[in-house]
């Protein structure tokens, strides 16, 4: 420490640290540490040898789930014993709501580890190129299930999809913006109704599709009419994401604008909607994951269709999950295989489209993408 | 300031027949947000080509008032206000003018510095004219740009980074950017609400001689909380005060010499000379 404050003042007026290195060493300042880790592999492993210990020797217990609830609760009060008693009890309650909240963090990615990985290991054997170009019309009873494919399925997804946002996130964008900026006495019965739609069950929205569109404008089961049900569901989910995002666009902005003599529309289309527009993206991406898996809707507007049918306004058409819940109801071993590696694909498209939504619009606010400044640049503004 | 800024300051005028300024005047303007009235009757005529400041403790009205010169008052819920404020002797609020007219040729600048994060920095200069579909085809954008950057001394600092987002600017070249786009639509009078208080004290400096140079072209109407600052940059000076479960008012106005030197009002010397408030 002294050698330290000893300083060196030189004629020229540098101050000068004895020893001074020429590679400064810098200080850690880390809260988690190695010692730690160890600490908490030790409580855990403490932990689990008392509870095989009572379990298995002392006591006539068995069962797994009990295991692991006993195991967890002597884990954690190990936990509050040991760093209790190295770095006292306020440190030891900091260090036990840590454990707390990240076990159950990563509690939370075992579920969909499991989901994922299960659905990989059923999914993945009869996943083969030709499952992304062949449909269903040609496989028989007897087929392998690395015969034919789900091109029907793939395209009815997309193309559904794909409309229903088309339709639905224009349209939850302005309810948004009319919630937002413009409000008034209206506003609240529709953020009202918006609530209540995010409560219609998927059947529900199929139901009126085929009521209000199927049968009393004589229409068919199209792709189309599965859409509209798929934006009925879309629409909430979008609405209020959206809303939320645009409350957080700062009020300064839109005075600025207002000040410089914008009118309400310039000011929300120039300067509210880019500000938020990572934002509406994500909007948009739980809109999608709202619908992109819907099952129940499109058994009674799409049908479903084993050969492909990439036309929307006409005849059946097929769906990813609904594909799904056809073939998995089959006795077949091969039917069954087929349905998971239609399951498998739903969740890579899933995939797909998020990192292509992120890559296109993810960046923040303060980002100018490379187009942009290409044309900046040619009119020489950057 | 470099000479070649002093050219274009000249050139400036030379381009610019709307450079002459106009006066403002309130007349007997009250104001009330619902029930609570924070105004009493404020008359104050703010001359071409002057700076007028506003000075005052907080919740006096100041800022109040200088909203209700852009109608920007308007814009909080239940808001209202009685009187007549007009440009060259046009009443802003009764004579028919669009809104957005008004709020062009009354250009504001906020207190806490709010470029656009969107857009880049050559694009907020820009966006006045693009928010108010007001084109100016005399001149084209990189010109144009390069103008209001350089009447807002900010020209040297960013003509490399024009192509940047704007809020990657430090906070006092974020407020000459808000200047820089206030200036852009060419307004004839431009309000600035205490546009320094965030800023330190080299920001500052640059900022008040942008206004000293600016005063050539438009009238100034600044709300500051800085006594001296107050002194270096205004020609006029009005003192608002609030008396205790009262609207605020003005107490003195007057030439910012005799304010300060020589003030009538006792409340008017406490305050200046930094015995209260």
């Amino acid at each position: 420490m002294t050698r330290t404050t000893e300083l060196l003042r030189r004629d020229d007026g540098v101050v000068e640290v004895p020893g001074d290195p020429a590679v400064e060493e810098r200080i850690a300042v880390r809260e988690f540490q190695g010692s730690d880790a160890i600490e908490l592999l030790g409580c855990a492993f403490g932990a689990f040898c008392l509870t095989w210990l009572v379990y298995e020797r002392l006591t006539p217990l068995s069962g797994g789930l009990g295991f692991f609830v006993s195991w967890y609760a002597l884990f954690l009060a190990a936990v509050w014993f040991v760093v209790r008693d190295r770095l006292g009890p306020l440190e030891a309650r900091d260090r036990l709501a840590r454990v707390v909240v990240a076990s159950v963090a990563l509690g939370l990615l075992i579920p969909l580890g499991l989901i994922v990985g299960y659905t990989f290991a059923r999914g993945f054997h009869a996943l083969r190129p030709q499952f992304f170009v062949q449909d269903q019309s040609r496989v028989g009873p007897l087929s392998p299930a690395t015969e034919g494919g789900g091109s029907a399925g793939i395209v009815g997804s997309l193309e559904m999809v794909g409309l229903a946002t088309l339709m639905s996130v224009p349209l939850g964008i302005l309810t948004a913006v009319f919630l937002n900026e413009i409000g008034g006495r209206l506003a609240r019965p529709v953020r009202m109704i918006v609530d209540a739609m995010s409560a219609i069950p998927s059947i529900v929205a199929g139901l009126f599709i085929y009521a209000a569109f199927i049968l009393a404008l004589h229409q068919r089961q199209t792709g189309f009419a599965a859409a509209l049900s798929l934006a009925v569901l879309m629409l909430p989910t979008v609405t209020r994401t959206a809303e939320v995002v645009l409350r957080l666009v700062p009020g300064g902005l839109r005075e600025a604008s207002l000040a410089l003599g914008g009118t309400e529309w310039s000011t929300v289309r120039r300067v509210v909607l880019p500000t938020a527009r990572t934002g509406l993206l994500t909007a948009v991406i739980l809109g999608v994951a709202r619908v992109i898996g819907e099952t129940a809707p499109l058994i009674l507007t799409a049908l479903g269709n084993t050969s492909l049918n990439a036309n929307p306004l006409k005849g059946n058409q097929d769906a990813l999950p609904l594909m799904i819940y056809r073939l998995i109801r089959f006795p077949q071993t091969a039917s069954i295989e087929r349905a998971w590696t239609g399951a498998l694909v739903l969740l890579g498209i899933v995939l797909v489209l998020f990192i292509v939504a992120r890559l296109l619009g993810g960046r923040g606010p303060g980002h100018i993408g490379r187009i942009k400044r290409y044309r900046l640049a040619r009119k020489g503004l950057a | 300031m470099t000479s070649s800024e002093t050219i274009d300051l000249v050139e400036d005028r030379a381009l610019d027949p709307v450079g002459l300024g106009s006066g403002l005047t309130a007349r007997q303007v009250s104001a009330w947000f619902g029930e609570h009235k924070v105004l009493d009757r404020v008359t104050l005529a703010m001359p071409p080509n002057q700076v007028t400041a506003l000075i005052g403790p907080s919740g006096c009205g100041k800022s109040t008032f200088l909203r209700i010169l852009n109608r920007m008052h308007e814009l909080v819920p239940g808001a209202t206000l009685s009187g007549t404020v007009a440009i060259n002797d046009i009443d802003i609020y009764r004579s028919g003018l669009l809104v957005t007219d008004v709020r062009r040729r009354i250009g504001m600048v906020f207190q806490k510095p709010n470029p656009f994060p969107a857009m880049s920095v050559a694009e907020n200069v820009l966006s006045g004219l693009k928010l108010s579909r007001h084109r100016s085809r005399r001149h084209d954008p990189a010109d144009l740009v390069e103008r209001c950057l350089r009447r807002a001394g900010l020209w040297n600092e960013v003509k490399q980074r024009l192509g940047t987002p704007g809020g990657a600017l430090s906070g006092g070249q974020q407020q000459r950017l808000c200047i820089a786009r206030a200036l852009a639509v060419q307004p004839e009078i431009l309000l600035m609400d205490e546009p320094c208080s965030a800023l330190d004290p080299t920001s500052t400096r640059r900022i008040e001689e942008t206004i000293a140079e600016l005063r050539e072209q438009v009238t100034i109407v600044i709300v500051t909380h800085n006594m001296q600052q107050a002194q270096r940059v205004s020609q006029y000076c009005a003192f608002f005060l609030a008396e205790e479960n009262a609207p605020g008012r003005i107490v003195e106005q007057g030439p910012t010499d005799k304010i300060f030197s020589a003030p009538d009002d006792p409340r008017t010397f406490d305050y200046v000379s930094g015995q209260f408030g």
